[in-house]
């Protein structure tokens, strides 16, 4: 069961669209495993249908409506076409093959939107931080968030830790607790800068999570990440 | 009353475009529609847009209300509400196409996938007594104006939270609460007028 949910004013920033592109990345994930925020953010969708309804109708151009119908023209015939570059049907191309990541449990069952993202950046490489915690970053076409699937092994304990920036953690797989509380499959975690804390996975398996941090403002060039690591650990 | 059976109006226009490719319902759509999307981005109280981006977006909206509308469920959304869904996915696409870096390209990830309303990606929700657009429009028109201002700024112009707040010169907390208390408000009157 969810327990842990975007609040109301992320939720609008997602449904009205300012919401930064990584951030809602991990919203619309949490959205595809959640129905409550569903509802909710169908209600957000309604109040932005209720503006469009209400503004103030500004005239266009006369030649408008004929540009378009000449544009549906050319549009070659039947119903709506697939992106040239998305096959239909499942979100994830399946050219980057990768037998490892198929047969890996912890992304066998994973929301829509998380298996596009997955499908882009295979085969995964995975770097170990410290015994119990891995991370892949992942490739998301924005550089002002970091994007990363951790995983922490069964049981595992990660490091007392703080982050530089704002961090959204959405757990996929297994669970984790901190000294907050227990975290299972669709939770969404916030964390502001400079909180602290100190995950440990269950016993019964692994943990793996999507986490959304807020890159410090200094990093520019697309490859400044690697030599800005985000995450400082504390020595234990 | 007259206003709900426009409502429901625009929606079987956009059944007909759907599934019989109807023409003349599409241009019904677009002289009622065209207006107000440009409205909402470019009038005299918002300028989220210029006039020519306003128009531009109003094309790539409208292009793809016609491609969609076989996937438009009058049972799901409204009219309005399944256009301005379409109208924000647009904008976060044009707006991202104008500030993307070269080296941003190759994800595999679109708007569409981010913002997704299809049916097929969602858990299902039990459907709620399904609320007319005018009653929204009614309860938006009832909130206290720094209420409403604050949603118009999120929705007609684009901001965060934080980029509100930067405007007006408020705390960020006092933007959260405004919102919080618009969503509240908005709520009791549309559970109270969505009651037979
Ligand atoms: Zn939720
Ligand atoms: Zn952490």
């Amino acid at each position: 069961m969810i327990r842990h949910h975007p609040d109301s004013n992320m939720l609008l920033e997602y449904a009205s669209g300012s919401l930064p592109w990584a951030m809602s990345l991990a919203v619309s994930a949490h959205l595809q495993l959640c129905p409550h925020c569903r509802r909710a953010s169908e209600q957000l969708n309604e109040i932005g249908g209720g503006l469009l309804e209400d503004s103030a109708p500004q005239a266009t151009s006369g030649a408008a409506l004929a540009q378009l119908m000449e544009r549906i023209d050319q549009e070659p015939q039947q119903g709506e076409p697939q992106h040239a570059d998305s096959p239909a049907g499942e979100g994830a191309p399946v050219s980057r093959r990768n037998t490892r990541d198929d047969r890996d449990p912890a992304l066998a069952r994973l929301p829509q939107v998380i298996r596009k993202l997955l499908g882009g950046n295979r085969p995964l490489k995975w770097r170990r931080v410290s015994p119990a915690l891995k991370m892949s970053r992942l490739h998301t076409g924005q550089d002002q968030y970091e994007v990363a699937f951790h995983r922490i092994s069964r049981g595992g304990k990660v490091a007392e830790h703080d982050h530089r920036g704002r961090e959204v953690t959405l757990v996929l797989y297994g669970s984790f607790s901190d000294a907050d509380g227990v975290y299972s499959p669709g939770d969404f975690l916030l964390r502001e800068p400079g909180e602290v804390h100190r995950p440990i996975a269950t016993q019964d398996q692994e943990c793996l999570c999507l986490s959304v941090v807020e890159a410090p403002v200094s990093v520019t060039g697309p490859l400044g990440w690697l030599v800005n690591p985000l995450l400082s650990f504390r020595p234990a | 009353q007259q206003t709900q059976t426009r409502d429901d109006d625009w929606s079987r226009l956009l059944v007909q475009v759907g599934t019989h490719r109807d023409r003349a319902a599409f241009e019904r759509l677009f002289h009622h529609y065209a207006p107000l999307i440009k409205g909402f981005h470019y009038s005299r109280s918002v300028q989220a847009f210029s006039a020519e981006a306003a128009d531009e977006l109003v094309q790539e909206v409208m292009f793809r209300v016609w491609r969609k509308a076989t996937s438009f469920d009058p049972a799901r959304a409204s009219a309005n509400t399944w256009i301005y869904t379409i109208m924000r996915n647009c904008r976060i696409d044009m707006l991202r196409r104008n500030s993307r870096r070269q080296d941003a390209d190759g994800c595999d990830v679109e708007v569409d996938d981010i913002w997704d309303e299809s049916p097929e990606s969602q858990p299902l929700v039990v459907l709620q007594h399904k609320r007319s657009q005018r009653d929204i429009a009614e309860g938006l028109r009832g909130l206290p104006p720094e209420q409403s201002h604050v949603l118009e700024k999120a929705y007609m112009e684009g901001k965060s939270h934080s980029e509100i707040a930067e405007e007006l010169g408020l705390p960020l907390g006092t933007v959260k609460s405004r919102v919080r208390l618009a969503l509240k408000k908005l709520e009791t009157i549309l559970s109270k007028r969505g009651a037979p």
